[in-house]
């Protein structure tokens, strides 16, 4: 049997392809040579616009990838992810609210979204956490039952928002909506990077944690988890990162889900390997998305968040359907 | 009192209520170091009940339960899991792990966040706990491709390697035909008269009790109603007021074995 550390080699090697290649692809090829001989517009798109929408995307769907399979795990659910439980919709409504209730002038600090988008994301999870301890439990249908209420009440709330918006902002709310990755320099990249790291480690510091509950949680306790402990710290660091990633990208669907799903058959469940693999895999996968995204109907880019949400839809489907409920 | 007579675990005046309702309790009884300790009773005597006490999974809402000298609400949970190794009979019906893998996974109360894999010493034992329950060809086998019977052997198989002086196993043989039941049943007393630890169990089998016990405690709506070798317990009068219906017990050389009496 093949290790499974080969695995997070493998999406390591072609997370570090992602990183070096991408940049230079696109609807317009920068030639090496060009950016070497210090052209000013290869230089400028290169440097301002491709390489740090490149970093963004590879830091993104490494975050989304890791959240996905921890919520996975802690639902025991392979159809949970931020987007599908409805956090995502609850880090975007509060990130749109945000929007709407600032002043007029300039566009909104990333802090100030994040808070908003935060708070909607963790008011989600403790709904969730709350409803998966009550009489109703975890079970599968009721936990993807609620995500879909909570998304459909969150785009309600966001139309709402929407319409009683001036023009200006009403745009910007929905082209935000859509999620994408178009950024010019490297604030955005700077403001997620801590949140992926970090959240991602700690993460990682659960793994042996997180195995445990492979074996179910009476288990898991006899062995001296902390339930309780486990799932505040997985719901409260998944819920950090989503509204951080969602204040900068806005809500991009099902990289959580599918990322994990795929990866899961090549390392197996052990979270010692899976997560460093949905970390490189995932924001390999994001990062390849984009590029996709930009060239399917160039010179016009689609956001990234709408060619993911159209692939993610069916798969989920196919998900439901072929596996069933496990 | 010395330490040798110390009771490894002893519940004093302890039980478990839920919402105003006792489910256990409160109890008296001892777990002696070594010995095979079997409750009996019939559905919902509170057997699981007390195991779950026993292992600390819930807290007594009366008296006391004590490791030693050394309440269970003291331990950390990490001390208690290094003592005390549960099977509980409940179990998700699908578990994505090879053999290994879920037999690893008792190594927990001993790793490290910080260490990046398991430690040689956590592989040995893994290797050691399949050897004595005769799995260690298919360590990598998935789990779920098991039989029921070999699928609780890798769950003991995970106790063991979890180390514990105390194994508390729930209803180890429910589900599993007579050829298997007669494998545990081996590998529970092997694992008590040879490797000298200790077990408490539950079963409604009677004659799986008198297969293993050193001693049986009789449960019935919570209350401890005898505890005392098979032999002795296994007597018509105590085994009627148990289960409310009708035994007849025989010999089968030295041991007693129950059989039900519908005429009676």
């Amino acid at each position: 049997m093949r290790s499974p550390a080969v695995w997070v080699v493998l999406t390591a090697l072609v997370w570090v392809i992602a990183l070096l290649a991408i940049p230079f692809l696109g609807a317009e090829l920068v030639r090496p040579t060009d950016l070497l001989s210090g052209e000013p517009t290869v230089a400028a798109v290169f440097w301002k616009l491709r390489l740090p929408r490149v970093l963004l995307g590879l830091l993104v769907g490494g975050a989304l990838a890791v959240s996905g399979s921890s919520l996975q795990t802690l639902f025991r659910n392979p159809l949970a992810e931020p987007y599908t439980l409805g956090v995502a919709s609850g880090a975007a409504l509060g990130a749109v609210a945000a929007q709407q209730f600032a002043p007029p002038s300039a566009e909104l600090a990333i802090p100030v979204v994040f808070v908003a988008a935060f708070a909607g994301a963790a008011g989600v999870t403790l709904f969730l956490l709350g409803l998966a301890r009550s009489r109703f439990g975890f079970d599968t249908a009721t936990l993807l039952l609620a995500g879909i209420a909570i998304t459909l009440s969150c785009s309600a709330a966001i139309l709402l928002l929407q319409y009683l918006a001036d023009f200006t902002r009403t745009f910007r709310m929905v082209r935000w909506m859509m999620g994408g990755l178009a950024v010019v320099g490297y604030r955005e990249v700077l403001w997620v990077t801590p949140w992926v790291l970090i959240g991602s480690a700690v993460l990682f510091g659960m793994r042996w944690t997180l195995n445990q509950l492979l074996a179910g949680e009476e288990l898991a306790s006899s062995r001296g988890v902390d339930l309780k402990r486990l799932r505040l710290w997985v719901l409260g660091v998944t819920s950090a990162m989503v509204g951080a990633l969602v204040a900068v990208t806005g809500p991009i669907g099902f990289v959580g889900l599918i990322v994990p799903h795929i990866l899961r058959r090549a390392t197996g469940h052990d979270h010692g390997y899976l997560l460093p693999a949905c970390l490189f895999g995932g924001g390999a996968f994001l990062a390849f998305s984009d590029l996709a995204a930009r060239v399917v109907m160039a010179p016009a880019e689609l956001p990234v968040g709408i060619l993911t949400a159209l692939l993610g839809g069916p798969f989920f489907l196919w998900l439901l359907i072929a596996r069933g409920d496990r | 009192m010395t330490d040798a007579a110390l009771a490894l675990v002893r519940l004093a005046g302890a039980g478990w209520s839920v919402a105003s309702r006792t489910i256990l309790g409160p109890i008296e009884l001892e777990v002696e170091p070594g010995e095979c300790l079997v409750v009996v009773g019939p559905n919902g005597a509170g057997k699981t009940t007390l195991l779950r006490l026993v292992s600390g999974l819930i807290e007594p809402s009366m008296g006391t339960v004590f490791w030693q000298r050394t309440p269970l609400s003291a331990l950390t949970r990490r001390e208690l899991a290094q003592r005390i190794a549960y099977v509980p009979q409940l179990r998700p019906a699908r578990i994505p792990l090879s053999v290994g893998q879920l037999v690893l996974l008792g190594r927990y109360p001993y790793m490290s966040r910080f260490q990046l894999a398991p430690g040689s010493n956590d592989f040995d034992a893994v290797e050691r706990a399949l050897g004595q329950v005769g799995l260690e060809r298919h360590r990598d086998r998935p789990v779920d491709e098991l039989s029921g019977g070999e699928r609780q052997a890798v769950f003991i198989a995970a106790a063991l390697a979890q180390e514990a002086e105390l194994l508390v196993l729930d209803e180890p043989t429910t589900h599993l035909d007579p050829r298997h039941q007669r494998e545990i049943a081996a590998l529970i007393r092997r694992f008590n008269r040879e490797h000298g630890r200790t077990v408490l169990t539950a079963t409604h089998d009677l004659n799986f009790a008198s297969l293993i016990a050193d001693r049986v405690v009789a449960l019935r709506d919570g209350e401890v109603l005898a505890c005392e070798p098979p032999a002795s317990a296994m007597r018509p009068e105590l085994l009627e007021r148990l289960f409310e219906a009708p035994f007849e017990v025989v010999r089968a050389g030295e041991r007693p074995m129950t059989v039900l009496e519908l005429d009676g």
